[in-house]
């Protein structure tokens, strides 16, 4: 159900005293990964804007209009006038709204942080979209590029609106999201990343589109610290798929080594492509994340 | 190693009772359903669990298997299995108690005696005992008695077992060997026999083992000293010399203090002090004119082990002279007699005088007068029931060889003796042919016996089959030698010049008026009625409590005699580590009683703990054991 904002509050994922802190906020990619269009992320080739970036000698054909005519009156040669290049820079985030993102509030954790990254995205001139899975072979529910502060409500209806269910793994909904997604940028994968496909292949593929990944787990209590024991017969939220296993209390061991084995090849993919990667509890405070952790890591300034 | 048994082999049925298990199992096993956000995770730990455990693919059915695990303990407990001691199980196995006075030794102060030990050891034997195995219980001393027969009745055999105790008698197998093997060829076959004793046994038995012996040693008591002999001895007309022996067990040296009392009252007290396996002599004078019961006890300084040797009871009679009857024709022997002292001689110098009852007669036919006399010596007489085996005729004989060690010859000089009657064994009459008569020859001549002597119960008789008055005997030193001995066998028989003390086991024969009922009265208040002999006789009596024995008549007290253990080896507590039989040698076990062990209580416990393991591991907090 749809939580209505009261009028006072922007949106009922984040506090307007968050949101007022978050504005304030920036993506800080590893990559300058940035799109021609002009924007607000300094590109490594020269342009047009006003920050002076070198100098270099006139060629003909060069426009005469960015010669330095100071140097020309004083050394008589034509030296050309170089400036940086300000481009824009794409956000894409992909919620994951399968169903096994329904659990102890790991969904609305997703969206918060979607919301959070949207408008630091937007606030910084930035084109901001989103994409959120749900059902295997269904397009993901897409938020259009868009850009500018005046999108920044049109962001948090979207995010507002989304409902969780499904049964998308997050390794086919990156495929998908690749299908319909144009621009290089950064890309922030909100999801728990447990499927049982591979994810190497679509990091690859993120990788190769120019899309700097940032992965963000997101994992509840249960998950983290599962409480069972005995005679067990797990049953999958997604799948429907059932698990019969005896002796759970034995397991929990086996079970912490393989999550944090999971945490560490997904770091180390990410990593190689020149990602990040964080694991985050549901029940952590949204406000330690994005104003501690984050900016701890260095994935916000 | 040997296999284990089953009793209750027909329990196994129970087993079948697996497929109902198993078949309820799978159709009633429920997990709690737990929805989870993926399996991702669990499937990895699974699949890693099964390459990592090679017991995973039963671990999923972790209960099942411990209830088949329970199930299958529970039926086999119901079979009742068992180890086997020995590949051959003696399903009949005879159990041989020492019940003889050393076992009542205690091991220590305050200790338990053998005989507590021997049946704790039982004991355990018959709890331990299987359904189909048998004991009896057979106690053994002097003789043997079956205190029960072949049963595995687990109440009967402790009943039987409590009411053992210890017998004041010294121990002979011989009897309970015999008595297992009636019971080997008449109830069941018996291939070993258990035998628990001390040890203080005789070390040879003459018995052909038809079985095999389980001998199994009680670590004998501690140290002991108790008194193993005692008899008096006239030292005057009124007075006596009571003799005690004392020895000491092997176990250490023992000091005590021995008190003799006359009727109840103190007459003399000595202290001792024995060295391990030594023994002493003491010697106490007392006077009695009158019958005096003496008991001689001693008073162990420090520990012994062994209390029923400690007190001994001797009964003296009254100081009296012998009364003889010598017939007046035998005029060599009355001369011989006249020279004697301690004596009353009848008939007097003038033919008269008699006297009621005579301890010693000597006469020259078998009268009336001699029936009734203790000692008879009949001079020249053939007894009737010889008649028809030696005849007398006419001739000179002498005598060619005689038992000098007998009492009546004893230092007398026979050869070179000659009598003119010449007693001549009938053809083919061999001396066995005397002895089936019960005569045992003295004195031999050529052709026949020349001296014989019976023993008719507690009677004895002298038998000259030559007239001495027609031989050169009375002029021989030897003559009045044979009739001191004579007379000092008269004083014995009459108890006038030696008392020995007795031993328990019997009564020692009693000779009381002919064909009357008595009472004899134990020290421990039990009555047996008896009845004299035509010979005026009692014998037979069993006499196993050390004590004063009363025999009456008509509830008039008649006759007391003293009862005593006396037996150096239950004193000695000496234990042998073998039995030589005639055939074969039977060494003490030294390992314990090796007898079938049911497993079925640790069958039963393991389920028990199996049980609260299962809840345990159901139950337990979460996150306990890491694979």
């Amino acid at each position: 159900m749809e939580i209505l904002a009261p009028k006072s509050q922007l949106t009922s994922l984040l506090d307007n005293q968050v949101l007022h802190r978050l504005e304030r906020m920036r993506l800080a990619p590893r990559r300058r990964l940035t799109n021609r269009s002009r924007g607000e992320h300094l590109a490594g080739k020269g342009g047009t804007s006003t920050e002076f970036n070198d100098f270099r000698d006139y060629v003909p054909g060069d426009d005469v209009r960015y010669v330095d005519w100071n140097i020309f009156s004083r050394l008589h040669r034509p030296y050309l006038k170089l400036y940086k290049h300000e481009e824009e820079m794409h956000v894409v985030m992909l919620v994951d709204a399968s169903s096994s993102m329904q659990f102890e509030g790991k969904f609305e954790r997703a969206k918060q942080l979607a919301a959070s990254f949207g408008l630091m995205g937007l606030m910084n001139v930035e084109r901001v979209s989103v994409h959120v899975c749900h059902h295997q072979g269904q397009q993901p529910a897409l938020l259009p590029p868009c850009t500018g502060r005046v999108s920044r409500q049109r962001l948090f209806s979207f995010l507002e609106r989304i409902e969780g269910g499904g049964d998308f793994p997050i390794d086919g909904a990156i495929e998908a999201l690749l299908r319909r997604h144009r621009g290089r940028g950064i890309v922030v994968i909100l999801s728990d990343f447990l499927t049982f496909g591979d994810m190497e292949r679509p990091l690859n593929q993120l990788y190769s589109c120019g899309l700097e990944v940032c992965g963000i787990q997101i994992l509840s209590e249960t998950e983290l610290n599962p409480d069972v024991t005995g005679d067990v017969r797990f049953v999958d939220s997604e799948t429907g798929e059932t698990l019969d296993v005896s002796s759970a209390g034995d397991l929990l061991g086996l079970y912490h080594e393989h999550r944090a084995s999971l945490e560490r090849e997904l770091e180390a993919q990410c990593r190689l492509r020149g990602g990040r990667f964080l694991s985050i509890s549901s029940q952590a405070p949204i406000e330690w994340v994005l104003f501690d952790l984050l900016r701890r890591r260095g994935w916000v300034q | 190693m040997n296999l284990p048994g089953f009793y209750a082999l027909e329990s196994a049925w129970f087993f079948l009772l697996l497929a109902p298990l198993i078949l309820f199992y799978f159709l009633k096993l429920k997990r709690p359903r737990l929805q989870i956000s993926s399996l991702v995770l669990w499937r990895q730990v699974i699949n890693d669990q099964r390459v990592n455990s090679p017991f995973q693919r039963f671990k999923r059915n972790l209960l099942l298997l411990l209830q088949i695990l329970l199930l299958s303990l529970l039926v086999l407990a119901a079979m009742q299995p068992f180890i086997r001691s020995a590949p051959q199980r003696a399903e009949y196995l005879p159990v041989l108690i020492d019940c003889s006075a050393s076992m009542g030794a205690l091991d220590k102060p305050g200790g338990i005696s053998r005989l507590d030990e021997a049946k704790a050891r039982v004991r355990e034997l018959i709890d331990k005992l299987l359904p189909d195995q048998r004991l009896s219980l057979i106690a053994f001393h002097l003789t043997a008695r079956r205190l029960t027969d072949f049963t595995d009745n687990k109440r009967l055999l402790h009943q039987a077992l409590d009411k053992l105790t210890v017998s004041q008698v010294g121990s002979r197998l011989e009897d309970a060997l015999r008595m297992t093997q009636a019971l080997a060829r008449t109830e069941q076959q018996i291939g070993t026999v258990l035998m628990l004793t001390d040890g203080n046994i005789p070390a040879e038995v003459e018995f052909e083992l038809p079985f095999e012996v389980n001998f199994q040693l009680i670590p004998p008591g501690g140290q002991n000293i108790g008194i193993t002999g005692v008899n008096a001895r006239r030292a005057g007309a009124r007075s006596w010399d009571v003799f005690t022996r004392l020895e000491s067990s092997l176990a250490g040296q023992t000091s005590a203090r021995v008190e003799l009392l006359q009727d109840g009252k103190s007459a003399g007290e000595e202290s001792v002090l024995l060295e391990p396996g030594k023994s002493q002599r003491l010697v106490f004078r007392v006077e009695a004119s009158a019958p005096t019961s003496i008991e001689v006890r001693l008073h162990p300084e420090g520990f012994d082990s062994l209390n029923t040797d400690n007190v001994v009871f001797i009964d003296l009679p009254e100081a009296r002279p012998l009364s003889v009857y010598a017939s007046p024709e035998l005029s060599t022997y009355r001369h011989a007699l006249k020279g004697l002292e301690g004596i009353t001689l009848f008939p007097d110098e003038n033919g008269a005088g008699s006297a009621p009852e005579y301890d010693l007669v000597i006469s020259e036919s078998e009268e009336s007068t001699a029936q009734d006399a203790p000692v008879a010596c009949y001079i020249g007489v053939v007894p009737a029931d010889l008649q028809k085996l030696v005849h007398i005729e006419d001739g000179t004989a002498s005598i060619v060889d005689w038992h000098r060690s007998s009492e009546l010859l004893e230092h007398v000089q026979l050869s070179g003796i000659q009598t003119t009657d010449d007693p001549h064994s009938a053809a083919g009459v061999q001396d066995a042919a005397y002895e089936q008569l019960g005569y045992e020859i003295l004195a031999f001549g050529r052709a026949g016996p020349l001296i014989l002597r019976k023993r008719t119960g507690a009677r004895l008789a002298y038998y000259f089959l030559f007239h001495t008055d027609r031989s050169t005997f009375p002029y021989r030193v030897g003559f009045p030698i044979l009739v001191a001995n004579l007379v000092h066998v008269g004083l014995q028989q009459a108890s006038l010049s030696e008392v020995p003390g007795h031993q328990t086991g019997v009564l020692p024969p009693q000779s009381l008026q002919p064909n009357h009922d008595y009472r004899v009265t134990s020290p421990d208040g039990g009555h047996s009625e008896v009845k004299s002999s035509e010979a005026g006789i009692i014998s037979g009596v069993p006499a196993q409590t050390i004590g004063q024995y009363v025999i009456a008549n008509e509830e008039k007290e008649l006759l007391r005699v003293g009862i005593s253990l006396l037996d150096a080896e239950e004193t000695s507590l000496a234990a042998a580590q073998t039995i030589e039989f005639p055939e074969t040698t039977v060494q003490a076990s030294e390992t314990s009683i090796q007898n079938d062990r049911p497993l079925w209580s640790t069958l039963a416990l393991c389920a028990f703990c199996l049980l609260l393991v299962e809840w345990w591991f159901y139950q337990r907090p979460p996150g306990g054991l890491v694979p």
